[in-house]
């Protein structure tokens, strides 16, 4: 009888948090459909395609080689798409600066003199990248085209020795073993302010990704809890307007944030030595930005949700997507465009960019992903305050 | 301050009690016929230019149910009206249409001269509301969550200092002005949600069962803070479940199942459930009222013991000297004569009774009305 009481009070228990559950279906409907969603879309949107890296190739005018882009795709492969080949490095050097491409291999001006004298030449292969991950890849790739190179080189000085007079092939035979097997050596440039390791590279995403989430949790569960205490009806009551009573949320809640971002950064990059290249004007811009778009965004959830619990799960919901797709993992190179563009309606998407670049590089490489933060918590703020306003006319 | 006397000029002392039926809405008990009229009347007489609050035949659905029906009632500036029912009567309904939350499915109603629904925040800054329920903060000390709300209206910094000491000390709640919210008490929170709604000086305060949980000397303090408030020219619409606190309000209005069922001074509607006045005549001899004479003033007689009388009277007072000199006619020596006050529990009971249909007895009125409040 005693164990008969038990399970009656234990499946009271079982019975009343189900029932509860599904009494709330947005709770219900966000807590099933909601992952599945985010799955479904990384399923359909990831395709892990890398794009090949954009390459020039400056070849100086005496170096007496090909200047037939087709020649040196053939050389480097599928994982570069040789872009041009110029002799004017300065402007390839440029183009790399900016970003409009990844690789600028330069061919030194005397490569044949240098091998006929018994000498290796190198092929320096730059790149601008402060992602180790990516710049390791740039790295390896230089190594692989080297190689590819002197593949061709061997070839051909094969092939002309076959026709070459005695004397020179004696000349030739004096050249020492190893510069004949690698007559040219990889060197990688990475021409990146700096060169974080994989800790500190991530170091500005993941401080996104934390004030992101604390905006969007604190803001998430404040509106709910005021709408389910009645609190609203007060709110309807007074002269205080839906706007208001927004901004006075933001205003709390952005100097709550502004302090622990401030605290974090400090510790990032005073304890942890993550670089800061960048003005600290527009730092304070990118951040005040994020917080901005990540309030409206848990406000926002905050109007819409039934319950704390489905609050909570939106909350939750939103870190998931953003872990997904707001390039803190995957870049967003590897999606689909489509999902690339829509990432954009999380904060967390450009701020990730833009504090990379600023902190990483000093400057910003899409100085655009700033007006998307804008307009995204613009947008954010207009769509809570219409919604707000609607609630506290109904409270 | 305690019970004001009904010769008070703000009162409306009616002139008929007899039932006054409305042709289409629901029967209406009291003295106020000309306020609770007709629900098609366009706006209630009886306040004229000192009306602040008036509804006309306001009606509020919830889908198939009728929370509140035909309600047409007003209150005077400087004045307290009490809405008065059972737990699920419509009060909160009742209350929430005149804050603007709700619009009534039908009828008008004018707060202040405006649609509560369209409230200009000037006019907001007038409203202290009290809800039923605590919606204050809990984390927030009483003083911070005072002190919020009377920024919530506007007020300043100065005046917001002085009037969150003014108004914790007049709820007794400024020893506790330090501890959260959480921490106190029911009874201290509702105190603490007065002096919310006190705080910033409203001239016209809605207080949704301000003493619901509190003990009865704190009530009668809550109840003296507001005649202090009444006699100091505002206006205040209260809600209470407790009937015995139509005593505190200058009109009542009584209400079940969603309906008005009276409205009037207490005096008022005491004569009404009552039939009159109520004497009760004590005599040294048996008496039997059947040999009595017809006296001026006396509606009836019922005998509660060979020397005990209740006498049905339009006024006690005038006609108690007038049954003594007949008794004594007779040769009956009257020992005691005094004026009973039955407890507003009996007269609602009494006047929803006389509302309900015959056969529905009143506790199934009750239990109906709850239901629909509950939707409410």
């Amino acid at each position: 009888m005693p164990l008969l009481k038990a399970l009656t009070r234990i499946g009271s228990f079982a019975a009343k948090e189900l029932v509860e559950v599904v009494r709330r279906p947005g709770a219900f409907v966000s807590l099933v459909i909601g992952p599945f969603l985010i799955m479904a879309l990384f399923g359909l949107g990831y395709n892990g395609y890398r794009r090949p890296l954009n390459a020039v190739f400056v070849l100086p005018p005496q170096a007496g080689l090909s200047r037939d882009p087709a020649t040196y795709q053939r050389l480097a492969g599928p994982a570069v798409h040789v872009v041009a080949v110029t002799p004017d490095a300065a402007a390839a050097d440029q183009e790399l600066r900016d970003k409009k491409i990844d690789l600028v291999v330069i061919a030194p001006a005397d490569m044949r003199q240098r091998l006929l004298q018994g000498q290796q030449s190198a092929i320096t292969v730059e790149y601008n990248e402060t992602d180790p991950i990516r710049a390791g890849s740039a790295a390896i790739l230089a190594s692989q085209l080297s190689d590819q190179v002197n593949r061709e080189i061997i070839k051909d000085v094969v092939l002309k020795g076959e026709q070459t007079p005695a004397g020179q092939v004696a000349g030739a035979a004096s050249i020492p073993p190893d510069v004949v097997a690698q007559p040219t050596v990889a060197k990688p440039v990475n021409i990146a302010p700096t060169s974080p390791t994989l800790v500190l590279f991530f170091a500005p995403a993941v401080l996104a990704l934390i004030l992101q989430h604390m905006g969007v949790t604190l803001t998430a569960l404040s509106l709910v809890r005021e709408r389910l205490s009645g609190a609203m009806e007060l709110f309807r009551i007074s002269p205080a307007s839906p706007v208001e009573i927004l901004l006075g949320k933001y205003l709390g809640f952005a100097i709550l944030s502004g302090v622990i971002a401030l605290v974090t950064m400090s510790l990032m990059v005073g304890v942890l030595g993550v670089p800061d290249l960048g003005q600290s004007g527009l730092l304070a811009l990118i951040v005040a930005l994020l917080v901005f778009a990540s309030l409206g965004l848990g406000l926002l959830i905050s109007v819409i949700a039934d319950s704390e619990r489905q609050a909570v799960q939106l909350s939750l919901l939103v870190l998931l997507a953003s872990v997904f797709f707001g390039g803190l993992v995957l870049p967003l190179t590897e999606f689909h465009p489509l999902l690339r563009d829509a990432a954009y309606a999380l904060p967390v998407t450009a701020a990730i960019s833009l504090l990379q670049d600023w902190m990483l590089r000093g400057s910003l490489l899409r100085p655009w992903e700033l007006g998307v933060l804008a307009g995204l918590g613009l947008l954010l703020f207009v769509l809570t305050a219409l919604r707000l306003q609607r609630v506290v006319r109904h409270a | 301050m305690g019970w004001r006397a009904p010769e008070d000029p703000r009162e409306e002392p009616g002139d008929d009690l007899a039932t006054a039926p409305t042709v289409d809405g629901p029967e209406v008990v009291g003295v106020d016929r000309a306020v609770a009229g007709r629900e098609d009347d366009s706006a209630p007489p009886g306040c004229g230019d000192d009306c602040v609050i008036a509804l006309s035949g306001v009606t509020r659905r919830f889908d198939e149910l009728l929370a509140v029906d035909h309600v047409t009632l007003s209150v005077a500036r400087g004045t307290i009206l009490g809405l008065i029912g059972p737990s699920g009567s419509g009060k909160t309904t009742t209350i929430r249409t005149v804050t603007g939350s709700l619009a009534p499915t039908s009828g008008t109603v004018r707060v202040l001269g405006e649609d509560p629904t369209r409230f200009r925040a000037s006019t907001r800054e007038r409203i202290g509301y009290m809800p039923q329920h605590f919606v204050l903060y809990p984390d927030l000390t009483a003083s911070e969550n005072v002190d919020f709300v009377a920024a919530l209206f506007g007020m300043l910094y100065p005046r917001r200092r002085r009037r969150v000491r003014e108004v914790l000390q007049l709820v007794e709640l400024w020893d506790a002005r330090g501890r959260r919210a959480s921490r106190l008490s029911g009874g201290m929170q509702r105190r603490l949600e007065l002096a919310c709604a006190m705080v910033h000086e409203p001239d016209l305060l809605l207080l949704d069962e301000p003493t619901a949980g509190i003990d009865p000397i704190l009530r009668q303090a809550v109840w003296g803070e507001l005649h202090r408030l009444r006699d100091d020219g505002r206006t205040l619409l209260v809600t209470t479940q407790y009937v015995g606190e139509a005593e505190h309000c200058d009109r009542v209005a009584l209400i079940g199942g969603g309906r008005l069922v009276a409205l009037g001074t207490p005096d008022d509607l005491r004569r009404q459930a009552l039939g009159g006045d109520l004497l009760w005549v004590e005599t040294e001899e048996a008496v039997d009222p059947r040999t009595l004479p017809s006296i001026e003033g006396v509606d009836s007689i019922r005998q509660h013991g060979p020397r005990e009388l209740m006498l049905v009277t339009v006024d006690a007072g005038e006609t108690s000297p007038r049954v003594v000199d007949a008794f004594s006619r007779r040769g009956i020596t009257v020992t005691t004569t005094r004026e009973e006050r039955p407890s507003f529990d009996e007269i609602f009971v009494r006047l929803l009774e006389q509302q309900t249909p015959a056969g529905q007895p009143s506790e199934q009125a009750a239990t109906e009305a709850r239901g629909r409040d509950a939707a409410a």
